[in-house]
């Protein structure tokens, strides 16, 4: 299920929700930043270099969903990963870390 | 066959592989075949720097209070460096200029080679204002078995397919006799294997034995000793991860065999000897580990520290191909990398979004399979 809400900061602006699960744990992100630092905030270790697309060191295996680029990254995109640093999550999403 | 610096042929240069189609004439980047070669030139224009821009006078006061041993980690490990971008600085154009078909793709090697340049030209500066004489340094580099085991290992792919290049070039294709050497049999399929080999290997030498090398510089500025250096080290790393990303875009390119054919049926033919490079050197990486904590580690660091990142990043650099990782290690023994990994003009500690909900955020544990229904696959 993607949720929306109202936002705290812009009331007329809404806030769509999206889950991101791995293994047994779920997180709520937003679309208005990418799932890397969301997931910092949340207190996941996440690999990263570069921040910007052309390292390739944040990638994480995407088993289901839809993700986006505002622009299209530097590094190779292997199917099925995703590159946690500047991907924007557009529906509730399924992912592995590399670590398990 | 003979290499030319401006071919007369007329061809459509978009239809050319990456390697040993025609050799380029128009340097030309209205159009291309793989434009991604083209974003890494401007991205690699937008890095430039120069060593001198970086005040090393600190260094040299912490170098000369570090411990005897620690001196030996530091020097040692600048002496890798210094090697490994000694051949990074020719490789590629030696290598590669005389079989590249396309402009951007021609244009990247140079312009990739070229900030190899800057790195070498970087260790003059940080090994001129730590120790009084430079030579005794950089000989080190030539006699020392440590260090020249690891010479041959970075540079024989690249000197094969070098030699083989030079035989086809003069000779062409068939089973030639060198005196000294035996008989070396030139076929394009050879010819395409040992590039895609010395890809594989360039791909380990930036992705895996420089970010060791980083993680021991790193170690040192943890501690605020030889910042300057860690600030070059720094810059050097942010070209790396661009270089890496060349190699792994080649591979995949390669694979894929949309670009050549053959190149896939050779990727997968390859694949063992591949997965035997990456072995290989992380083994080599970590007997280097030992060596260079032989006579005591360091706040933060030891050779067991290391090889487990040696295994952890090798294992990730594998995934990067579309290749198993082969180490058992699953996290990064040193997360602390990545705050000196990464570029100072991007935002690390990230800042709470200015539009967010309360629920974000926060990890839910205990969550059923079923409330988990919004997939457009
Ligand atoms: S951190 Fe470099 S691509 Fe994401
Ligand atoms: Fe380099
Ligand atoms: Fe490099």
């Amino acid at each position: 299920m993607t949720l929306t809400s109202n936002s705290q900061s812009n009331d007329d602006q809404e806030t769509i929700l999206h889950r991101v699960l791995w293994g047994e744990k779920q997180l709520l992100v937003s679309e208005h930043e990418p799932l890397l630092p969301q997931l910092e905030r949340a207190g996941v270790f996440v690999e990263y270099q570069c921040r910007e697309g052309y390292c390739s060191s944040c990638s994480l295996k995407l088993i289901r969903g839809h993700v986006i680029y505002p622009t299209e990254p530097l590094a190779w995109v292997q199917s099925g990963y995703l590159l946690a640093c500047c991907a924007i999550v557009k529906s509730d999403i399924e992912i592995a870390f590399f670590n398990n | 066959m003979s290499y030319s610096t401006f071919n007369r042929k007329r061809f459509d240069s978009m239809k050319e592989p990456m390697f040993f189609g025609e050799n380029v004439n128009v340097a030309r980047y209205d159009q291309q075949k793989h434009p991604i070669f083209e974003k890494l030139i401007e991205k690699q224009l937008s890095f430039f720097w120069r060593p001198e821009e970086v005040d090393l006078s600190s260094d040299r006061k912490d170098f000369q209070r570090l411990e005897e041993h620690e001196q030996h980690i530091f020097l040692s490990n600048l002496k890798y460096q210094t090697l490994l971008d000694s051949v990074q600085g020719r490789s590629p154009n030696v290598a590669l200029l005389p079989i590249v078909s396309l402009p951007e793709l021609e244009t990247w090697i140079e312009t990739w080679a070229f900030s190899e340049t800057i790195h070498s030209r970087s260790y003059t500066h940080i090994i001129r204002n730590i120790v009084n004489d430079p030579t005794v340094v950089f000989d080190d580099i030539t006699v020392n078995e440590e260090i020249t085991r690891r010479a041959d290992s970075v540079s024989k792919y690249y000197d094969r397919l070098i030699e083989m290049v030079n035989l086809y070039n003069t000779l062409g294709v068939g089973t030639h006799t060198i005196s000294g050497r035996g008989d070396i049999v030139i076929s394009m399929k050879e010819l395409k294997k040992a590039l895609y080999l010395t890809i594989a290997s360039v791909n380990v030498l930036e992705a895996i034995r420089f970010y060791v090398s980083f993680a021991c510089s790193f170690a040192f500025a943890e501690r605020t000793l030889m910042e300057g250096n860690a600030k070059i080290i720094k810059l050097i790393a942010r070209d790396e991860a661009l270089h890496l990303t060349g190699t792994q875009h080649m591979l995949n390119i390669m694979a894929n065999g949309r670009d050549d054919p053959e190149m896939a049926i050779i990727a997968n033919e390859c694949k063992d000897d591949v997965i035997h490079i990456f072995k290989e050197a992380a083994e080599q990486e970590k007997d280097w580990s030992r060596y260079l904590f032989k006579d005591g580690s360091m706040i933060g660091l030891n050779a067991q520290i290391l090889s487990q990142y040696v295994d952890y990043i090798t294992n990730m650099r594998m995934q990067a191909i579309g290749l198993e990782p082969c180490f058992e290690t699953k996290s990064n023994p040193i997360p602390w990398i990545n705050s000196w990994l990464v570029s100072d003009n991007v935002q690390v500690a990230p800042q709470e979004a200015e539009i967010s909900s309360y629920l974000v955020g926060q990890i839910n544990n205990d969550l059923g399979e079923s409330d988990f229904d919004d997939f457009d696959l």
